[in-house]
């Protein structure tokens, strides 16, 4: 894995909104392709190993938290759980999840699961794509995240209620509504109809039970980028179990177990020989180097870096009421100051592809850049 | 790795292309603005976080408002998230028995 320094494209804003990519600066690009990471097969090889690996052991994990009833836990709240486990034992669909991976000295280490509401996306699977037709054709890409996504949505097609699919997510976020886009741009392609209905224009009807949409459709199915933490804590969560269309919620509920940090302990309880996992614990205990993180945070919030009992880098944030983990400290590579982590995508149960976010501290916030790759 | 040579886009570029243009109206922050969304219901003043200079005009945006009966669609009115819940029901019916913005209070971005 190598840092290389280019020049970007001259005109790289226009090339990339050409793509429907809106989001690409804030006040300091977001895209950055002044610098690609290159591989050699062999590393690609090894992460897409460790992102099936951990698939798996996720899964299992999802079953022994259910079976022995440690939803205390995680501090989900007990009027989740039927839902949960309804959505498990059905087999309601899931699309995809991010794994976060430290890539260093040749060890590939999990730092934590995305596996509910998983941004960059649209980067990963289209924009550093066609950066690379344009930076070198001839060069492979570990990217098969958009043909991944409409097999998949062909597959899930069978297992819909009948009738149109939705897709929401917030107003007002051009990242959130690519997102969403993106993803049902391929389920068109996969032959679904759907609808786009922003999350706070969805109605309930009390008399007939029922999510509707703005044209008062009943919802059926509906892919949500959006936490289910909040959905619950929200006046029509307490809705969602009444629902008389028992609408399929993409991604489903037991998500809720593996994008809690909690799920790391677990792991970590469950396959401590496992080569991808880092120690992890619900106390700091014996730990000396250490990172303390939420059970729920986004975007590097209320993360704390601790070395021999002295704090390397802390955030600030709103999150942390519900309880931290604390995991062995497995710093982020160096390379000139900049530290890149790797998001490791899963669709359909398959590896499909990374995007690489690049910061310039420890902790990989909400000003960390998204950079392209290639295969060498 | 990459298996296909060829991605299509059906919907994503034109949609989201159209989305990225918006346009600051030319209200200034501190302008008092009231609406309704049909003429059952009182007017109301609007807020909006960083007032209306600052918003995207689009989410003032009227959205129609109706139901399919006997497989034609009937427009029973507008809503806007934008206003008050008393200015957008009124004493329309047919919109009181629907209530809306139950999802999507807890933040701006789930950005992760």
């Amino acid at each position: 894995m190598q840092r290389n320094q280019i020049i970007a494209r001259n005109n790289w804003q226009n090339e990339v909104e050409k793509l429907g990519f809106g989001f690409h600066s804030t006040n300091v690009p977001y895209w950055d392709e002044s610098v690609y990471y290159s591989f050699e097969m062999p590393e690609i090889l090894a992460i897409e190993k460790a992102t099936n690996e951990l698939w798996n052991l996720c899964l299992g994990a999802v079953q022994h938290v259910m079976d022995n009833n440690l939803y205390s836990q995680f501090k989900i709240p007990e009027c989740a759980i039927p839902m949960i486990e309804k959505s498990w034992t059905e087999d309601h669909p899931a699309i995809y999840g991010r794994f976060d991976l430290c890539y260093k000295d040749g060890q590939i280490k999990l730092l934590e699961f995305n596996a509910d509401t998983p941004t960059s996306l649209y980067e990963a699977g289209i924009v550093q794509w066609f950066w690379l037709q344009d930076f070198d054709k001839n060069k492979d890409q570990f990217n098969s995240v958009h043909e991944k996504l409409i097999n998949y949505w062909k597959y899930l097609k069978n297992y819909l209620n009948p009738g149109t699919l939705h897709f929401t997510c917030l107003k007002e976020t051009l990242e959130d509504l690519t997102n969403t886009e993106y993803l049902r741009d391929c389920a068109i392609q996969a032959g679904i109809e759907t609808k786009l209905v922003f999350i706070d224009d969805i109605g309930w009807d009390n008399d007939g039970k029922q999510f509707l949409d703005l044209e008062d459709e009943p919802i059926k199915n509906i892919f949500k980028l959006y936490p289910w933490e909040w959905l619950l804590a929200e006046s029509f969560g307490q809705n969602i179990p009444h629902d008389s269309n028992r609408a399929l919620w993409i991604e489903p509920a037991w998500k809720m177990i593996l994008s809690n940090k909690a799920i790391l302990p677990i792991l970590w309880e469950l396959y401590p020989d496992c080569p991808y996992l880092l120690p992890a614990y619900f106390e700091q205990g014996t730990l000396t180097n250490y990172v303390k993180k939420p059970f729920l945070s986004r975007e590097g919030a209320n993360i704390d870096l601790v070395m021999k009992h002295i704090s390397l880098a802390k955030s600030d944030g709103q999150y942390g009421n519900e309880g931290f983990i604390f995991q062995e400290l497995f710093t982020l590579p160096n390379y000139a100051d900049h530290y890149p982590v790797i998001g490791s995508w899963v669709i359909g149960q398959e590896a499909a592809g990374i995007g690489i976010r690049e910061a310039d501290s420890l902790i990989t916030d909400n000003k960390s850049r998204f950079v392209p790759h290639l295969i060498q | 790795m990459k298996k296909s040579k060829y991605i299509q886009l059906v919907l994503i570029t034109a949609a989201l292309a159209s989305c990225n243009q918006a346009k600051k109206p030319d209200w200034d922050d501190n302008a008092k603005m009231h609406i309704r969304s049909d003429s059952t219901a009182p007017y109301t003043n609007v807020y909006h976080h960083g007032g209306i200079g600052t918003a995207l005009l689009w989410y003032y945006a009227f959205r129609p408002y109706g139901n399919y009966n006997n497989g034609y669609y009937q427009r029973a009115g507008y809503y806007s998230s934008a206003i008050h819940p008393s200015s957008n029901i009124g004493s329309n019916g047919f919109k009181a028995a629907v209530s809306r913005g139950g999802f999507g209070r807890s933040g701006f971005s789930v950005s992760s």
